[in-house]
C-alpha cells in the first residue's frame, strides 16, 4: 500500500501546484531561478541580472545546426512576431551556444540578427556552460569530428520560459502548438 | 513478361527516353529551398520528392558547386534531446512522395565556394541508385521567411 501512497500523493501534490490555464508545461515549482555566468555577443561577461526586467526564453544550441536550431529559433521569431509590439517588446530570447569552439561573439552576433533584434547569443568557458546545463537538467554533448573538422552537437531541444525576475516559469517544447507558445507569451509578460 | 524481357523493355525505353534531358520525368522535386544561415554556417535543403515511376526510387546523395560537400542528414530527438545523423540513402516506393523538411530529413551543405543571398537560385544535382541524377534548382531563403 505504501509503494503506491506516495506516488499518488506527489502527483496529486504536483497537479494541485500547477497553473491549468498555462498550455505549455509549467514548471515554476520544478526548476530553479534563472542564474549563470556567460559571455555575450559583444565579448563582454555577463550573468543572469543583466537580462532582469524582460520575460526571457532561453533555448541551448549552436551556430552550425543546419537543422534543429534555426528551426527552433524561426518558430520563436514567428511567435513573438504575432504579439502586439509593446508585448514584444519585453520579450528576448537567449540564444546559449554549447560550441564555444566556433561560437565566438562575433559569430553569435552576426547569427542572431537573422532571427530578431529580441534574441541574444551567449556563450562562455565549457564550466559555465555544464553549470547552467546541470542547473535547468539538460546536457549537450559534441559528436565525432570528420576529416574537415565538422561536427554535431547534441543538445536539450526545450525551449525554457522565465519572468522578469528570473523565476522559472514554463517550458516550451516542438510540438507545443504555435498559438499555444503565443497564448502563454503574452500571459506571461501579462502575468510575470 | 520475365524480369530479364521486362529489364531490356525497360532498358530500351530509358534510352529512348532520351540521355541528354535534364529532368528524368518519372522523378520529380518541388519547393526546393536551401534556408541560408550568415556567414559560411551550414545551410539546410528541403525539398519534397515525387516518384511518379512504378519502381521503388532510391535517392543516394547530392552535389553542388556552390558548396565544397552535400550530405543528406535526419534530425530526431530522443529524451529531449536534439540529434542527427547522415543517411547514405532515403528509398522512395512507387507512386509516392517524399518530403525532406525541417526537423526530419534535410541535406547538409556545407562550406560554400561563392557567396551567396537570399533569393539566389542554387543548382543541386540529386544522385538516384540506377537512374539519371537530376538537377533542381533551390530557392535560397531566409530562416524567418517560412
Amino acid at each position: 500500500m505504501m509503494k503506491w501512497l506516495l506516488p499518488l500523493c506527489a502527483s496529486v501534490w504536483l497537479a494541485g501546484c500547477s497553473d491549468q490555464n498555462w498550455r505549455t508545461k509549467d514548471i515554476s515549482e520544478v526548476m530553479p531561478a534563472l542564474d549563470f555566468e556567460l559571455i555575450d555577443e559583444h565579448g563582454k561577461p555577463v550573468d543572469e541580472e543583466a537580462y532582469f526586467g524582460k520575460t526571457t526564453l532561453l533555448y541551448f544550441g549552436y551556430t552550425h545546426c543546419p537543422d534543429v536550431c534555426p528551426t527552433t529559433l524561426a518558430r520563436l521569431a514567428k511567435a513573438t512576431r504575432q504579439l502586439d509590439d509593446e508585448v514584444r517588446d519585453k520579450v528576448q530570447v537567449l540564444f546559449v551556444s554549447v560550441d564555444p569552439a566556433r561560437d565566438t561573439p562575433e559569430v553569435l552576433a552576426q547569427y542572431t540578427d537573422v532571427f530578431g533584434p529580441q534574441f541574444i547569443g551567449l556563450s562562455g568557458e565549457a564550466s559555465d556552460l555544464d553549470a547552467l546545463a546541470n542547473r535547468f537538467r539538460i546536457s549537450y554533448g559534441y559528436g565525432e569530428e570528420d576529416a574537415e573538422g565538422n561536427y554535431d552537437v547534441n543538445h536539450s531541444s526545450a525551449v525554457f520560459a522565465f519572468n522578469p525576475a528570473g523565476e522559472a516559469r514554463l517550458l516550451i517544447r516542438d510540438n507545443d502548438p504555435l498559438e499555444a507558445v503565443v497564448s502563454d507569451i503574452d500571459r506571461l509578460v501579462a502575468k510575470g | 513478361m520475365n524480369r530479364v524481357h521486362r529489364n531490356c523493355a525497360m532498358g530500351m525505353l530509358a534510352l529512348l527516353m532520351g540521355t541528354g534531358a535534364a529532368q528524368a520525368a518519372e522523378i520529380e522535386v518541388s519547393d526546393a529551398r536551401l534556408r541560408l544561415l550568415p556567414g559560411d554556417l551550414p545551410g539546410a535543403g528541403y525539398f519534397v520528392l515525387h516518384n511518379n515511376s512504378d519502381d521503388i526510387v532510391t535517392l543516394s546523395g547530392a552535389e553542388s558547386a556552390a558548396f565544397e560537400s552535400v550530405e543528406m542528414h535526419v534530425s530526431m530527438e530522443q529524451d529531449g534531446m536534439a540529434k542527427m545523423h547522415s543517411i547514405d540513402g532515403v528509398d522512395v516506393p512507387a507512386g509516392e512522395q517524399f518530403a525532406f523538411a525541417p526537423s526530419g530529413h534535410h541535406l547538409m551543405f556545407m562550406q560554400r565556394t561563392q557567396s551567396l543571398s537570399v533569393g539566389d537560385e542554387v543548382e543541386v544535382v540529386l544522385d538516384f541508385e540506377g537512374e539519371e541524377s537530376l538537377s533542381v534548382s533551390f530557392e535560397v531563403v531566409s530562416p524567418v521567411s517560412q
